[in-house]
């Protein structure tokens, strides 16, 4: 009798904690992203000396600093070093042994934290742009106790080496050199600091000149070239400089790729291998590993990579005689492989990691130590792509003499960063997300049909619709077996509140959309927004060189499809369900079929042209000395279930709705004005602009337009009669501004820009706002019926606010009191400050950084709208601005509800035959 | 002295054999005050044939006229059919005191109110068919429309209320989802360029 009791009062108390703890979490998700790290910008470091736990420290292609805990791939730290990531940046990241600090060098600033919490220690700006930085491993005495100063070499017009007081970051020396000779790199051996530079020859050569400076005083003391007249075509086959080994060295190849000749820096001497070509392929690709330390014996390995196979070579120096032998080759495998340097005490590891193994080998001898099999990487990939490792860093533990564990943080050729403890994957996090550039929402094909079938039957008259209906649920029962296989378990699932949502194909609210993100790199990667946890698929889909860069838009132009349009190739197409491509057609223009002669309008060479079959429609310039700052035209798919606003006194306020409205932003950067128009985009007429003087144009400036209301932000200076403060401006186009009243063209079905000219009535209002918001968006539903939040992307605070559009309404009464009539519409007295609310913020406590956009997309069910964030970080989750009235949530209590009616059936059993017993006596007995 | 011992003891006053005395209720005397109109005492349930022949006080009922009897039905008739209209303000307080929100009991009171009034016009021949005569038929004509128009009334303070609660779609808003949007003869579409 007990069991049932506890049952329930575990129950209760479970929903009980449910009324509180909303559905933050559950239904939203977010990869906290560093970016592609860069083999020279990771390692394993500890942030605590004395403790030998280590984090994964990283520079990434983003420009963010990041230590992730090799545990759990958890984000400790980080920091954005740039606001605007390049493709290609040049930094730098070291750490000194048992240090705790890390220093990190980009654009022309050198900077260390904290290793531990990532605290800013001190910052230096150099002359020029950095081009190298070190970490002095000296013991001269002269360095003071706690942190290892630090080299950086910087470019520019007056390139000069600096040692930076690793304590204070204050300079100590600095060493200047005029001349043609470019800066390339420093190295820093016990007792030398040497830099490298290159010497540009009249043939166009270049020569390596190593200039050897005093590291107490910074004066030079030798000055040598290492490479003959015309070896070197560039810098590019430049392998390496070695860093702070025992004795460091310079390696560069000859432009084929076929002799290696290695200079140990401070000598003459150079010492030339040739390159043995294993097959036929030419070798694409040599790289040095050797060890950091200078404590660390003087082995390091050269990696060679051709098209199909790589092999490696590890060289001994002899620090006596100055000369380098080779000790030992690994030998060739097929597929791309990673090599990585671990040290313990004055041992050397190196580690390498191909598509199916990891081997760890000491660099005294070839003896395998440690040998795993990688059964798979656990990440996905396209169809047919093998996954490859691109590079990898290591930590081995030892264990007497034999390897006991290895770790290895391996960047994938999907863009996956693996943690692999030996041979198995730990972690993975997908940072190639964080350099996603155009984001979609696909409908899966299976969803898109179950939507075509629902239509179909609303749209069909009722007997057809209902034979429809009929039809399809006794189709469903094919699939009756299965569902009664896993009832149980969802019964289960349901009374514990753990039922996850099913899968795509089972997606009847429409929450499993996928999304589609098209990297910088060329690859697209698919996410399932209801099952975030897991990439769906990621794949190469474009190829592309060095440098180069890509600037595709991905859209979705109908269920199961998602299409890829860049300069390159238009109308690409790929399945969002498994990511194969469709066979190429040719771009039809969809718009084509809809409407005779569309207008199309593009932004051409700073003004905005619009033709009509390649003849020229209209064309907006903007005035002298105005740029156009971005332009946002009406969604094309924007559905609006009512065309008028129905006013406390059941009158009707005709929205002005035209689908074919744009908000143009120009700014004139003399006049600090910025000017916000918008357009009619079939006529070219101006409907409303405003003009705002005294803007701070270097704030951002977003906009957003949206059924017949816009809304925009922007920063302005301070003036005699307002201080500084960010603004947002809202606005809303009506017919007319009598009520009842559908304007001059009343109700006719159909209306042409061109002939008639219809202007709307428009109000706006401006709130100030306690911060800058960076980007728009707003919510959609599927049929526009639920009421829509204005996404505002807040950079400074790192965070996305939903502000419901009630709030921002320019209707609300300005200096009075609402009348009865405007409360039942809910609307309250205009206050121009804006304060947003805590309950807004989407993020919740987490930070959300470096958001470039938001794309949102209807779900199945009217009352929700699917917000997708992206840029460095990615951030998804479910709104309901109307609260979610279709659908139960999940502080539903089912089980009180069953209980409830099993206590009513139990009731009825128990009563019944006593009921009946009365009513009998009531006709025989009489008292 | 012997002469006023020989008389013979006075008679007793009256008071005293009264109050020596039974009472006896007296029939005549009982007979002679009528009972009030409607009282029926139960001994005379049974003797009521003998007691009428008896009983002079009590006059026998004179049978009305039919044209008597009509007037008699007119007036009741009239009764009948204005009852309604009396309950008129009443309602109206109540409807007023219940304001205009959609609530379970304004929405009661809101149908029992719509209720009454049809119902009663549709039992209209059942409620005045005990008064109608071949003779009356004419004037009951009147009292029929009467009492319609009086139940009229109260289906018209409903529709008030209804209308003051926001149920009749009187307003423009009402017919908005029959009105369609306009639909553009061009389209324009953005190119963003790559």
């Amino acid at each position: 009798m007990r069991v049932p009791w506890i049952a329930a009062t575990f129950f209760l108390a479970r929903s009980a904690l449910a009324v509180f703890a909303d559905e933050a979490w559950n239904v939203d998700y977010h990869y906290a992203l560093l970016g592609l790290p860069k083999q020279s910008t990771s390692f394993f470091h500890q942030p605590n000396p004395s403790s030998r736990a280590s984090l994964i420290y990283t520079l990434s292609e983003e420009g963010v600093l990041g230590a992730v805990n090799p545990r759990d791939g958890s984000v400790v730290w980080r920091q954005l070093l740039l606001s605007e990531a390049l493709a290609y940046n040049v930094s730098f990241l070291r750490a000194g042994e048992g240090q705790d600090t890390v220093i990190s060098g980009i654009g022309s600033q050198v900077a260390a934290w904290s290793a531990a919490d990532g605290r800013q220690a001190w910052i230096l700006d150099t002359a020029g742009p950095l081009q190298d930085v070190e970490i002095l491993e000296l013991s001269d005495g002269r360095e003071t106790a706690g942190a290892k100063d630090a080299i950086a070499l910087s470019g520019g017009e007056h390139p000069a080496v600096v040692r930076i007081d690793g304590t204070s970051g204050a300079i100590k020396w600095q060493y200047q050199w005029d001349g043609v000779d470019q800066p390339y790199q420093v190295s820093a051996s016990t007792t030398e600091v040497f830099a490298i530079l290159l010497h540009k020859t009249l043939l166009g050569y270049v020569k390596l000149k190593v200039v050897s400076l005093d590291p107490v005083t910074g004066r030079k003391t030798d000055e040598h070239v290492v490479s003959s007249e015309n070896e070197l075509a560039s810098a590019e086959t430049i392998v390496s400089v070695g860093a702070n080994s025992a004795s460091p060295i310079v390696a560069w190849t000859n432009s084929a790729h076929s002799v290696l000749k290695v200079n140990i820096l401070g000598t003459k001497e150079i010492s030339s291998f040739n390159i043995e070509a294993h097959d036929s392929h030419a070798v694409e690709r040599v790289e040095i590993h050797a060890p950091y330390h200078t404590n660390s014996l003087s082995h390091f390995l050269v990696h060679y990579e051709t098209a199909t196979s790589h092999w490696a070579d590890v060289f001994h120096i002899d620090l006596k005689n100055s000369k380098i032998e080779k000790a030992y080759s690994l030998p060739k495998m097929t597929g791309k492989g990673a090599f990585s340097t671990g040290t313990s005490d004055a041992n050397v590891f190196f580690t390498r990691v191909t598509r199916d193994q990891v081997m760890t080998v000491s660099s005294a001898s070839h003896g395998v130590l440690g040998r795993w099999a990688v059964a798979g990487f656990g990440v996905a990939a396209g169809p047919g792509e093998s996954v490859e490792p691109v590079h990898a860093v290591s930590e081995v533990s030892i264990k007497g003499t034999s390897v006991s564990a290895v770790r290895s943080a391996v960047l994938l050729s999907t863009g996956d960063w693996v943690l692999l403890r030996d041979g198995s994957p730990v972690w993975n996090r997908p940072e190639v997300l964080a350099s996603t550039v155009s984001a979609t929402f696909a409908i899966p094909a299976e969803v898109q049909e179950f939507v075509q079938q629902l239509e179909a039957e609303a749209h069909g008259n009722p007997i057809s619709a209902y034979i429809h209906r009929v039809t399809r649920h006794l189709q469903d029962l094919q699939k009756l077996p299965a569902i009664m296989a896993s009832l149980p378990q969802r019964i289960v699932q349901g009374f514990l509140g753990t039922s996850a949502d099913g899968g795509i194909a089972s997606d009847s609210f429409g929450f499993h959309q996928i999304i589609a993100c098209a990297t910088r790199d060329g690859r697209l990667v698919a996410l399932d927004a209801g099952n975030p946890d897991k990439v769906l698929w990621n794949q190469q889909v474009a190829d592309l060189q060095l440098g180069q860069t890509w600037q595709p838009s991905v859209s979705s132009p109908e269920g199961g499809i998602i299409e890829i349009n860049s300069k390159a190739s238009a109308g690409v197409r790929y399945n969002a369900s498994t990511g194969e491509q469709l066979f190429s057609i040719l771009p039809i223009d969809e718009t084509a079929g809809e409407v005779a002669l569309p207008v199309k309008y593009a932004i051409h060479k700073g003004e905005l042209d619009a033709t009509v079959d390649t003849k020229m429609a209209w064309h907006f310039t903007p005035m002298s000395g105005e740029r156009i700052v971005s332009l946002v035209p009406r969604p094309v798919n924007d559905p609006v279930a009512s065309i008028g606003k129905v006013l406390g006194d059941r009158r009707v306020l005709y929205k002005y709705l035209d689908p074919n409205l744009a908000l143009l932003v120009t700014a004139n950067d003399v006049t600090k004005a910025a000017t916000f128009y918008v357009l009619n985009t079939i006529s070219g007429a101006i409907l409303y602009s405003n003009v705002h003087s005294g803007v701070d144009l270097g704030s951002p400036i977003s906009s957003m337009l949206s059924e017949n209301w816009f809304a925009y932000s922007f920063t302005a200076e301070a003036s005699a009669n307002s201080p500084k403060g960010h603004q947002l401006v809202a606005g809303e186009l009506f017919e007319s501004l009598v009520a009842n009243d559908r304007g001059p063209l009343s109700a006719s079905a159909n209306y042409s820009s061109m002939q008639t000219g219809t202007e709307p009535f428009t109000l706006a209002q401006t709130y100030q706002i306690p911060e800058p918001i960076s980007h728009m968006a707003v919510t959609r539903t599927r049929q526009g019926i639920t009421s829509r939040q204005l996404l505002a992307v807040l950079a400074d605070s790192s965070a996305i606010v939903g502000i419901p559009y009630g709030v921002i309404d320019p209707r609300r009464p300005v200096s009075r009191d609402p009348t009865k009539d405007e409360q039942m519409e809910g609307l309250v007295r205009y206050s121009p400050v804006l304060d947003f609310d805590p309950k807004w913020y989407l993020n919740h406590q987490r930070e959300i950084v470096g958001i470039k956009d938001v794309v949102t997309s209807p779900a199945l069910l009217e009352s929700t709208s699917l917000v997708f964030a992206y840029g460095l970080d990615v951030f998804g989750t479910r709104l309901s601005p109307s609260f979610s009235f279709d659908v139960l949530g999940k502080d539903f209590n089912k089980f009180q509800m069953l209980a409830t009616v099993a206590a009513l059936a139990v009731a009825t059993f128990v009563v019944a035959p006593l009921v009946a017993r009365k009513q009998v006596n009531a006709r025989w007995q009489f008292a | 002295m012997a002469g006023t011992s020989a008389l013979p003891p006075p008679p007793p006053p009256q008071w005293v054999l009264e109050l020596t005395a039974p009472t006896a209720p007296s029939k005549a005397k009982a007979g002679s005050v009528p009972d009030p109109p409607g009282f029926t005492p139960t001994t005379a349930i049974q003797s009521r044939q003998s007691k009428n022949t008896k009983g002079t006080a009590i006059a026998p009922r004179k049978q009305p006229s039919p044209e008597e009897m009509d007037t008699l039905k007119i007036k009741k008739a009239w009764e009948l059919a204005l009852a309604p209209a009396k309950q008129l303000p009443m309602n109206a307080i109540g409807m007023y005191m219940t304001g205009n929100s959609l609530q379970i009991f304004s929405i009661m009171m809101v149908f029992m109110l719509f209720k009454g009034p049809i119902t009663a016009v549709l039992n209209i021949q059942g409620t005045f068919q005990r008064l109608e005569t071949e003779s009356n038929r004419a004037q009951m004509l009147g009292v029929k429309a009467a009492f319609v128009g009086c139940n009229m009334l109260a289906l018209a303070l409903g529709i008030w209320k209804v209308n003051g609660m926001g149920l009749l779609p009187t307003t423009r808003s009402d017919w908005l989802a029959w009105e369609t949007a306009r639909d553009p003869l061009e389209r324009a579409y953005y190119v963003p360029s790559y």
